[in-house]
């Protein structure tokens, strides 16, 4: 305790000790803790994450560093398309355009990969199962034509839109997605048909996907016309 | 005001317009008041909107979540505005010495923390302990979250392991800030006097004397300084 005293020496007030500032050091304390935090918190998360989602799922709330999925829509709601009248539409600079359904999307070549859903605002979720289809699969079925350059994703929720470059789409770790967490993906992760790109933040793989338009140029998603960058590496680069 | 032999009287925020002794004290001023009620809208709006932020039962209901980040960042980037507003102005005095108040702990602030017969005769300040601990609680978690909620939604993506603690930090920091702004209601409701007096800024003497001895003297020592002016054309200064 630094703090000096405001009466002059020898006064008479018993009750004349120096104040304890305990505002100021409830801010240094909390500060701290947030620097700690801000630091060390993603080391702290993979530590204890397994606990606490064990925990967070028993009681049933999401609790920090808990490692939950969130659930989100820019539209009012969770759009659900059944399964049996999906379509999946492949169109633009395209020799063939295609109509798919569930069933012709899930007979091309199947692909499992377990990697983690990272969001570009920190949370995550940590080895995610993973199945579908190659998005590069999918474009040489439609043929991509050769002065084509990028990708439109189209969601059936009629807002979100994403993009990608040609040469991110033909990544190994694209999928067009109907399975995650070893079942069908749910509406609220964007099911029947959603996109994962694993080496980018979240936002790039759009939920309720229904159509891919093949272009010559990039145009931001929603997420992009919100501020997010269109080249979305985990990490600011590719790897 | 200017007494009889010249001298001006130094205006006090807090001390009451009425010189009588029965009149209402002068508790919170009109600064603080907007200060008060206009960060418990935005404080309001934080949670609704970060609540349906976090908790999937709630984003599912909601959704728009373009909307209601965005509403959340700006709400969460204009929240220290009406204090940093309030502070700017020759018009701070009374909400610094309140916001002093909160930072400098006396012993009677200590030990309003005792059981409640232990605590009943202190002489407290204008706000008791609990009071005071909420407001450095408080206080310090907006800071915080302001920083790393301004990390989570402007640091660049490569700051994603900064952006996870941020994170981890941010939602820890939420549960705190409801468990203090509930309790906080909950102390106001039940005590409707105080309550009402962050509308009206005044209250009662008979509320003071139990609630707050301390800082009624400190005002009555500052009427009588303020009185004892005019008093002394007739009597003597009354010994303190």
């Amino acid at each position: 305790m630094a703090g000096k005293s405001e009466q002059p020496p020898g006064s008479p007030d018993p009750s004349a000790k120096p104040p304890v500032h305990v505002g100021r050091r409830t801010m240094l304390g909390v500060l701290g803790l947030t620097g700690i935090g801000i630091v060390a918190g993603a080391k702290i998360d993979n530590a204890l994450g397994s606990s606490l989602s064990a925990v967070s799922k028993a009681v049933g709330v999401p609790l920090p560093g808990g490692n939950q999925f969130q659930f989100y829509t820019i539209t009012g709601s969770f759009p659900v398309i059944p399964a049996d009248t999906y379509e999946l539409t492949v169109d633009g600079m395209v020799r063939e355009p295609l109509r798919l359904s569930l069933a012709e999307l899930r007979s091309i070549k199947r692909t499992r990969l377990v990697h983690r859903f990272q969001c570009v605002t920190g949370w995550y979720v940590p080895d995610v199962p993973w199945e579908g289809v190659l998005l590069s699969d999918v474009l040489d079925r439609a043929g991509v034509m050769p002065e084509a350059t990028a990708l439109r994703f189209f969601s059936a929720d009629g807002a979100y839109t994403e993009s990608l470059t040609l040469s991110q789409a033909h990544l190994p770790d694209v999928l067009v997605a109907d399975k995650m967490l070893d079942a069908n993906v749910t509406s609220d992760h964007g099911g029947p048909v959603r996109l994962y790109v694993a080496p980018m933040y979240g936002y790039k793989s759009i939920k309720w996907l229904n159509r891919i338009e093949v272009t010559n140029k990039v145009v931001p998603g929603y997420w992009e016309d919100n501020g997010y960058p269109a080249n979305a590496w985990i990490g600011g680069v590719a790897q | 005001m200017t007494d009889a032999a010249g001298r001006s009287a130094v205006p006090r925020s807090d001390s009451p317009k009425a010189t009588s002794p029965s009149a209402k004290l002068a508790r919170f001023d009109l600064v603080e008041r907007l200060v008060h009620w206009s960060m418990a809208i935005m404080m309001l709006t934080l949670i609704f909107t970060g609540a349906s932020l976090y908790f999937p039962a709630l984003a599912v209901r909601v959704g728009h979540r373009g909307l209601i980040e965005n509403i959340h960042v700006i709400t969460g980037l204009c929240l220290l505005g009406p204090v940093a507003l309030a502070l700017a102005g020759p018009w701070r005095k009374q909400l610094l010495m309140d916001l002093r108040r909160f930072d400098r702990w006396r012993p009677s602030d200590f030990d309003w923390f005792r059981s409640r017969s232990r605590r009943k005769g202190l002489a407290r300040d204008k706000f008791n302990g609990g009071q005071k601990i909420e407001a450095d609680f408080l206080g310090a978690a907006m800071v915080a979250t302001l920083v790393t909620g301004v990390i989570m939604r402007f640091a660049p993506s490569s700051w994603i392991t900064w952006a996870t603690g941020a994170t981890l930090v941010h939602e820890a920091l939420f549960f705190g800030i409801v468990a203090a702004v509930l309790a906080h209601i909950a102390f106001a409701l039940s005590k409707p006097e105080q309550l009402v007096s962050m509308f009206s800024g005044r209250i009662s003497r008979a509320w003071a004397r139990v609630h707050a001895a301390a800082w009624l003297s400190e005002v009555e020592a500052s009427e009588i300084e303020a009185s004892g002016v005019e008093a002394s054309r007739t009597d003597p200064v009354p010994p303190v």
